[in-house]
């Protein structure tokens, strides 16, 4: 086929923009799914089946801008359909530290592994907004839109999130110094 | 804005920029320390969110998406292939078969009839009518109407499996061959060409009739095949359903 074959220059088209999404926002659908389910593994699955996924539909994706909300948008949707097929224990992790390489970091017994065990005990009605907010970059109205929520509610999830989790790490700091 | 405002959009919502928010926080010092302190504590949660990612991630989708896609694409070439295969194998069948109906058709069969009678179309003396209602006679068929004149042979025979009356008729001294098949309905009218064969296949009485010539025209089919309707179906009867008497 000749360079300018035009079939040829939409295939790469396509492959371009497909790896400029994945390398430019890869790192950030890990996270987002690491703190879904807990699990490094699964969450390099759901990664993976996400951008599969956006690789099929990535025609749809008009504006760049839009790529990280839609992307997330997949990747919760797919972790939701992991949790319908395989029933997996991903909600009751409130009380479960995840064990994995993420978790055990040097900074485990720092500020930064304070705050992850605090995230794990939030409800996932408080944790989600605020990953979607924090992670996601996503307005009270886009997390809404999102959650199939009103907006107000939205803000008031956030409001609780932070609430709760200063309350959490409050009392882990007490409890650390023997205060309760 | 006031203080209490502030501090609940603070909380749902450390980095907003809305106008009267930053105006509050220009304006009161100790929403603006406690939007100092919220920002820092939105760093240290941002921290902690931001969990290792393993190494490789980028590279092992690109690999998962570039192998899925050869893999559909080798998918979409191969069920293109068998496609491919399974049109030229229907082809192939189905010309087997459109082969098999066409050699069991009746202008095949009756074009395979005429090598051994093909002497008959060398004979010019007129039969009588007798002798032709005599071979009508032997396929228990009765004639309705005049025996055409000039016909010169008549035989009971069997074109492929049909029991058949064989005939010769000539026309302007040309030899035509009839072939009456009484339990052998065509639908249709319908000329055909095989084999150096001229001919043409029609409904009659109950039965079909064949025309046939080797002089390559149809010319005298019409008058020829007039002239034994009348005598299959009796005189004025056009009528290509009516049945002949047995």
């Amino acid at each position: 086929m000749k360079p300018s074959d035009p079939v040829l220059e939409d295939v790469n088209a396509r492959q371009h923009q497909f790896e400029a999404l994945t390398r430019a926002h890869a790192a950030d659908l890990f996270r987002f799914a690491w703190w879904l389910c807990g699990q490094e593994a699964l969450a390099h699955d759901l990664v993976q089946e996400t951008m599969l996924r956006a690789w099929k539909n990535i025609d749809s994706l008009r504006d760049a801008d839009a790529a990280k909300p839609w992307l997330l948008t997949i990747l919760r949707r797919e972790h939701a359909r992991l949790y319908e097929r395989k029933r997996l224990d991903l909600v009751e992790l409130e009380d479960n530290v995840p064990e994995n390489a993420a978790w055990a970091d040097p900074e485990r017994q720092g500020r930064t592994a304070e705050i992850r065990r605090a995230m794990w005990k939030l409800p996932k009605k408080y944790r989600e907004p605020l990953l979607l907010q924090t992670l996601g970059g996503f307005s009270c109205e886009e997390i809404a839109a999102e959650l199939g929520e009103k907006p107000g509610a939205v803000m008031t999830q956030l409001f609780r999130a932070r609430q709760q989790l200063k309350a959490l790490l409050d009392d882990d700091r007490e409890a650390a110094h023997g205060l309760s | 804005m006031d203080c209490l405002e502030f501090r609940r959009i603070l909380t749902a919502t450390p980095h907003s920029d809305d106008p009267a928010f930053v105006t509050h926080r220009r304006e009161c010092a100790a929403c603006a320390a406690a939007w100092e302190r919220a920002q820092a504590f939105e760093n240290e949660l941002m921290q902690a969110l931001t969990v290792p990612v393993p190494e490789g991630l980028v590279d092992r989708i690109l690999l998962a998406q570039t192998t899925g896609r050869r893999q559909r694409i080798s998918r979409g070439r191969r069920i293109a292939l068998s496609l491919a295969a399974s049109v030229l194998v229907a082809l192939g069948i189905g010309g087997v078969v459109w082969q098999q109906l066409d050699a069991h058709s009746l202008p095949a069969l009756a074009v395979a009839h005429m090598p051994p009678e093909i002497d008959a179309l060398n004979l010019t003396k007129p039969l009588t009518a007798q002798a032709v209602a005599a071979g009508f006679a032997g396929r228990n068929l009765a004639l309705r109407g005049p025996v055409p004149a000039g016909t010169t042979y008549v035989h009971d025979c069997e074109v492929g499996t049909y029991a058949a009356v064989h005939l010769v008729t000539r026309r302007d001294g040309e030899p035509v061959v009839v072939l009456y098949m009484p339990d052998k309905r065509v639908a249709k009218t319908s000329d055909f060409d095989r084999h150096g064969w001229v001919g043409r296949e029609m409904p009659m009485g109950t039965g079909s009739l064949v025309l046939l010539t080797d002089r390559g025209t149809r010319a005298p089919f019409d008058a020829v095949a007039a002239d034994w309707r009348k005598a299959i179906q009796g005189p004025g009867a056009d009528a290509e359903h009516a049945p002949l008497a047995p």
